[in-house]
C-alpha cells in the first residue's frame, strides 16, 4: 500500500461540511463538536495526558459504526475508540484532532445462553452489568477490574482488563469467545464466536489487550461462570511485607490457588482507615484472599491457606461472620486508590509485574528507592499474581517533586523488568507507558508486533501514538524498497 | 530433501536467513504427531526439525513457570515438572512423541481444557524466528502481561505458517492430590446434555467431561474430578448421587484408565479423524449430522467434550465417494448450526476433494494481510492452512 495518506494533521479542522456528514449519520445529539464540550473528552483516567478531539461521536449501532469509519477512512481521519474513559495508561486518550468514536450509547445485552456459557453484548454494556443480570440465575462474568461498576466491555476488551479475581479465572481474554470488528475501511469481521476453535488465525486473540489500534468492536460474546458453590475470604495481618510476601508463596507452592490474594502496606491500609473508614487491622501488612470452590473443596483448602500463612508468621487471620462484613473488606482493598487520592494532592500508579517469588525483595527495593527520591510509595496489588500497584505520592505543588515521583516510578518499572517481570499487567500501555516498551522488548519484537498491527490497519489511522514508543510505519511489505512516509520528510517523525 | 536439525536458537535464524536469500520453502516438524493436520499444501524445499532444540531454558516451580526450547516434549515436560508436584494442564495424547512447538502450532489441548484451556491460554510467552531469520520475542515469563500485542495467541494454532516456534514460556499449575473418573454408562445425546446442566445446576467443578460414543445414539461419558483428596472423594459423591439409580457410576481406576485410553484412540488412531466444534447442547444435532459419516467408516469413534462443544471423531473409510459425501453433509449441517468440521488427518484420495477447514470466515482478509506481513514470499509451511495460506 502507499503512504499518501498520512491522519490528519492537528491543526487542520474538521470541515463544516464534514461534520454536518457524521451528524447526519449518528444525528446532531450524538456529534459534538463544541470546544466546550470537547473538553469531556480530553482525558481517559489519566488526566494529565490530554489532547482534544476534533470530533465525538456517539454511534448508536454498528451500522452506524460502518458509516461513521467508512467517512473517516474517506476523511482519513485517526480515529480512537473510547469505552468508559476509567483506563489507566491514556489508552483512550484522543490524538489531536481526531475523530472520538464512543460506544457507550452502544449497551444493549443481545442474547444470553446459559446452557452454553455464553452472552453477546454491545460495546458499551458496563462489565458489572453482565453479572448483575446473570446473579439470578446463579451465574456471573469472571474478570472484575476495580472499575467494574463503571467500565464498559468494550474498553476491557481493549485492555484485556485484568482485575483481583484474574489469579483463578484468568483475564479478559480468557473470557471473550468472539467479536465483531468494524476495520478502518468501514469492513465488518467476525471473530470466534460461541463455538469454539473456529478455522483460521486467532485474530481474537490478537483483538484482546490490542488497545484499540487494530478495529472498533461492535460486539462481544463472553463466556458467562457458574458461580462458584462457597467463597470463604481471609484476612491475614502480618509485622512485614516481606511476610506476608513469603505467605502468599507458601500458599502457591502448597497446591492452593486462591480465586483472589490481595496485598496493602502500612500506607495503604492507615489511609483506607482513616479516609474511606474502614476496620482494616492497624498493621504493616494485610492479605485479602478468596477461596472459591466446590464447599467440601474449600474447607479444606481455606485451611490450609490459614496454616500457610501462620506457618509465615500471620499475626492474626480474620475470617468475616457476614457477607457485609466480607464486603466491607473487599470495599477497604477497592477504594485504597480513592484513600490515597484523598491523603495526597497527586499521585502516579505503575502497574508493573515481577515473578511472584520476588515480592519481598522488589519492595525492598521499593522502599529504598522511595527513600532515596525523597517521595512516599503506597503499595495495594494482586500479590498472587505479582501484579504490583505502587502509588508514587507526590504533591506538585512542592518544586521538583513531581520530577522525583516521575523518576522514581520510572525505576519502579525498570526494577519489574529487571526482576523478569512486565511493564504492566492489566493497565495497558497506551500513551503512559509506551516510553518503557523498549525496557522490555527489542527493536525487532516490537517491529514484529507492528506487523500484525499493520495486517488490520495499514493506514495506522486507529488510535495513533499509543503502545508503541516511536511512531511506527507499515512501509511496504518487508524486504522490498522502503517508502518514507510524508511526516517523516517533513521531519515529525522518526524510524524505528 | 534436506533435514536441518538446529541446535541453538541462533542457528535456527541463520538457517532461515539462508532459506530467505535461495528462496527456499521450508517445513517445520516437531515430533511428527500432528504432520498431517491442515491442507497438503506445496512441497518445501527444506525440513526444519525442532528435534534436537529441545533444552529447557529456565524453571522456576516457584513461579509456576518453564520456559522451554520448542523441541521438548510434553512427556519431559511432565517428567521436568512431576518432582517438584507440578504439571502442564495440556493433556493432549501422544505425550511421548508431540514436542511444545507442535503443540502451539497446531494449538493443542486435551480433556483438562475445561479447567486449565489450553496451549492457547497456558502459553504466556514465545520466541520465534521470522522467515526473514529474526528472533522476536512476545508475551512475558510472568502470568499476567498486557505489554504489546499478543502474538503468542496468534502464533498457537497458525500451524507454523507465520513463523517458527523456537522457544516457550510456559504456566505450570500444582498437580492434584488426587484424580478420579467416575463413567456414566449408555446416556443418550439428550442425556449426555442433561448430565453437563445436571454438573453446573449442582455447581461441581469437574476437570474434564468427556462422552465416547459407544454405538448409535448411546455415549458412556467421563467425568474427571481432581483436587485435594477429601474435596474430591466428596465431590464424586455429590455427582453419583445426582445421578437415576439405573446409571450409578462408582470410580475405578482400571475402568477409568481404559476409558482415557479410549479416548486418545478416538484422537490419535484410523486414517481419518476430524475435528468437530458446535454449542455443546447441540450434540444431538451433531450426531445426526455425524451420523452418516460414522456409518460409512471402520472403527467408527467419537469422543464429545461434553460441555466444550468440541468433538473428535475417527475411522477408517471403506469407501472415499461415501466418505467424501458424508463429509460434506456434516460439515455443510456443522457451519449451519455456527460451527465447523476441521480434517486433522485423512487418506490421499480425500484430502485431494476436502479442503481440511471448509469456508472461509469473513476474517479472511486480514488473515491474508497477516501472512502477507510476516511470510511475504509464502514460503513458510506454504499452503497448510485457510484458504491456502
Amino acid at each position: 500500500m502507499l503512504l499518501s495518506q498520512s491522519p490528519r494533521a492537528a491543526r487542520a479542522p474538521l470541515s463544516a461540511q464534514l461534520v454536518r456528514r457524521f451528524a447526519g449519520i449518528v444525528g446532531e445529539a450524538n456529534c459534538i463538536s463544541e470546544p466546550s464540550q470537547l473538553v469531556t473528552y480530553e482525558c481517559d483516567a489519566l488526566p494529565h495526558l490530554r489532547a482534544r478531539p476534533g470530533l465525538v461521536v456517539l454511534p448508536e449501532s454498528r451500522d452506524e459504526v460502518v458509516a461513521v469509519m467508512k467517512l473517516a477512512h474517506e476523511a482519513g481521519l485517526s480515529v480512537v475508540p473510547r469505552g468508559s474513559g476509567t483506563g489507566l495508561s491514556g489508552g483512550a486518550m484522543p490524538s489531536e484532532g481526531c475523530l472520538l468514536l464512543g460506544l457507550s450509547r452502544m449497551r444493549r445485552i443481545l442474547e444470553i445462553d446459559l446452557d452454553n456459557g455464553w452472552m453477546r453484548v454491545e460495546p458499551g454494556v458496563v462489565n458489572l452489568d453482565i453479572t448483575k443480570r446473570l446473579q439470578p440465575h446463579g451465574y456471573y462474568y469472571a474478570p472484575d477490574p476495580s472499575s467494574a461498576q463503571v467500565c464498559s466491555i468494550g474498553g476491557n476488551v481493549a485492555e484485556n482488563s485484568g482485575g483481583a479475581h484474574c489469579l483463578k479465572y484468568g483475564f479478559t481474554t480468557h473470557h471473550v469467545l468472539g467479536a465483531e470488528v468494524v476495520l478502518a475501511d468501514g469492513s465488518v469481521i467476525q471473530l470466534g464466536g460461541p463455538v469454539l476453535d473456529a478455522p483460521g488465525y486467532d485474530l481474537r486473540g490478537a483483538l484482546v489487550g490490542s488497545e484499540g489500534t487494530l478495529g472498533v468492536v461492535t460486539q462481544v460474546i463472553v463466556r458467562i461462570c457458574r458461580a462458584p458453590e462457597t467463597t470463604r475470604t481471609l484476612l491475614a495481618s502480618f509485622a512485614s511485607t516481606a511476610d506476608a510476601g513469603n505467605a502468599v508463596s507458601l500458599i502457591i507452592a502448597g497446591g492452593i490457588l486462591p480465586a483472589a490474594i490481595e496485598m496493602m502496606d502500612k500506607m495503604a491500609i492507615d489511609a483506607v482507615r482513616a479516609v474511606m473508614g474502614v476496620h482494616l487491622p492497624a498493621v504493616t501488612a494485610v492479605l485479602l484472599m478468596d477461596v472459591d470452590g466446590t464447599t467440601a473443596e474449600v474447607e479444606h483448602t481455606a485451611e490450609k491457606a490459614i496454616e500457610r500463612c501462620r506457618a509465615a508468621g500471620a499475626l492474626e487471620v480474620r475470617q468475616p461472620a457476614t457477607a457485609a462484613e466480607r464486603d466491607a473488606m473487599w470495599r477497604g482493598r477497592k477504594s485504597a486508590f480513592t484513600a490515597m487520592g484523598r491523603l495526597s494532592p497527586n499521585y502516579i500508579v505503575q502497574d508493573g509485574v515481577i515473578p511472584r517469588s520476588q515480592i519481598a525483595r522488589v519492595l525492598t527495593e521499593i522502599a529504598r528507592l522511595s527513600e532515596h527520591y525523597g517521595v512516599r510509595v503506597a503499595n495495594v496489588f494482586h500479590a498472587g499474581d505479582g501484579n504490583l500497584h505502587p502509588l508514587v505520592l507526590y504533591d506538585a505543588s512542592v518544586p521538583d517533586e513531581a520530577r522525583r515521583a516521575e523518576t522514581c516510578s520510572g525505576e519502579i518499572v525498570r526494577l519489574c523488568v529487571s526482576a523478569g517481570g512486565s511493564i504492566t499487567g492489566e493497565h495497558g500501555v497506551g500513551a503512559d507507558k509506551a516510553a518503557y516498551m523498549g525496557e522490555m522488548f527489542s527493536e525487532t519484537d516490537l517491529e514484529t508486533m507492528n506487523l500484525l498491527r499493520c495486517a488490520f490497519d495499514p493506514e495506522r489511522r486507529f488510535n495513533p501514538g499509543k503502545v508503541f514508543p516511536t511512531p511506527r510505519l507499515c512501509g511496504d511489505l518487508p524486504g522490498k524498497h522502503y517508502v518514507p512516509h510524508p511526516a517523516e520528510l517533513d521531519g515529525r517523525i522518526g524510524r524505528g | 530433501m534436506t533435514t536441518l536439525e538446529p541446535t541453538q536458537l541462533e542457528e535456527c535464524g541463520e538457517l532461515l536467513a539462508g532459506a530467505a536469500r535461495e528462496k527456499r520453502r521450508v517445513a517445520f516438524v516437531g515430533g511428527g504427531t500432528a504432520l498431517e493436520v491442515g491442507n497438503v499444501g506445496a512441497a518445501a524445499d527444506v525440513i526444519l526439525s525442532t528435534r534436537r532444540l529441545d533444552r529447557v531454558v529456565e524453571y522456576a516451580p516457584e513461579d509456576q513457570v518453564i520456559v522451554a526450547e520448542a523441541g521438548l516434549t510434553l512427556g519431559r515436560l511432565r517428567e521436568l515438572a512431576a518432582p517438584n508436584a507440578q504439571w502442564f494442564g495440556v493433556d493432549a495424547p501422544l505425550a511421548e512423541r508431540a514436542t511444545l512447538g507442535g503443540l502451539v502450532a497446531v494449538g493443542a489441548f486435551g480433556p483438562r481444557r475445561l479447567r486449565y484451556g489450553g496451549m492457547r491460554e497456558l502459553l504466556l510467552g514465545i520466541t520465534l524466528v521470522r522467515a526473514d531469520g529474526a528472533s522476536a520475542m512476545s508475551g512475558s515469563k510472568v502470568v499476567k502481561n498486557v505489554a504489546g500485542f499478543d502474538l503468542p495467541k496468534v502464533m498457537c494454532g497458525a500451524l507454523g505458517t507465520l513463523g517458527l516456534v523456537a522457544r516457550v514460556t510456559l504456566r505450570l499449575h500444582p498437580a492434584p492430590e488426587t484424580t478420579e473418573t467416575a463413567v456414566v454408562t449408555g446416556a443418550s445425546a439428550a442425556a449426555v446434555v442433561d448430565l453437563v446442566r445436571a454438573l453446573r445446576r449442582a455447581q461441581l467443578e469437574p476437570s474434564s467431561v468427556v462422552g465416547l460414543r459407544r454405538g448409535a445414539g448411546r455415549y458412556d461419558v467421563g467425568v474427571r474430578f481432581e483436587g485435594f483428596e477429601r474435596g474430591v472423594r466428596h465431590d464424586v459423591e455429590r455427582f453419583v448421587a445426582l445421578l437415576p439409580e439405573a446409571e450409578h457410576a462408582t470410580p475405578n481406576a482400571r475402568e477409568a484408565a481404559a476409558f482415557w485410553a479410549d479416548h486418545d484412540a478416538a484422537r490419535t488412531e484410523s486414517t481419518l479423524r476430524v475435528r468437530v466444534n458446535a454449542l455443546a447442547t447441540h450434540l444431538p444435532e451433531v450426531e445426526a449430522l455425524l451420523e452418516p459419516l460414522l456409518g460409512s467408516l471402520e472403527a467408527p469413534r467419537l469422543a464429545w467434550y461434553a460441555s466444550l462443544g468440541v468433538g473428535f471423531s475417527s475411522g477408517v473409510p471403506t469407501s472415499v465417494p461415501r466418505a467424501l459425501e458424508a463429509l460434506t453433509l456434516a460439515r455443510s449441517g456443522l457451519v449451519r448450526l455456527g460451527g465447523s468440521l476441521v480434517v486433522d488427518a485423512a487418506p490421499a484420495a480425500v484430502r485431494e476433494k476436502f479442503d481440511a477447514f471448509g469456508p472461509l470466515p469473513s476474517a479472511f482478509p486480514v488473515m491474508q494481510a497477516l501472512k502477507q506481513r510476516f511470510d511475504p514470499e509464502r514460503r513458510l509451511n506454504t499452503g497448510r492452512f485457510v484458504g491456502g495460506l
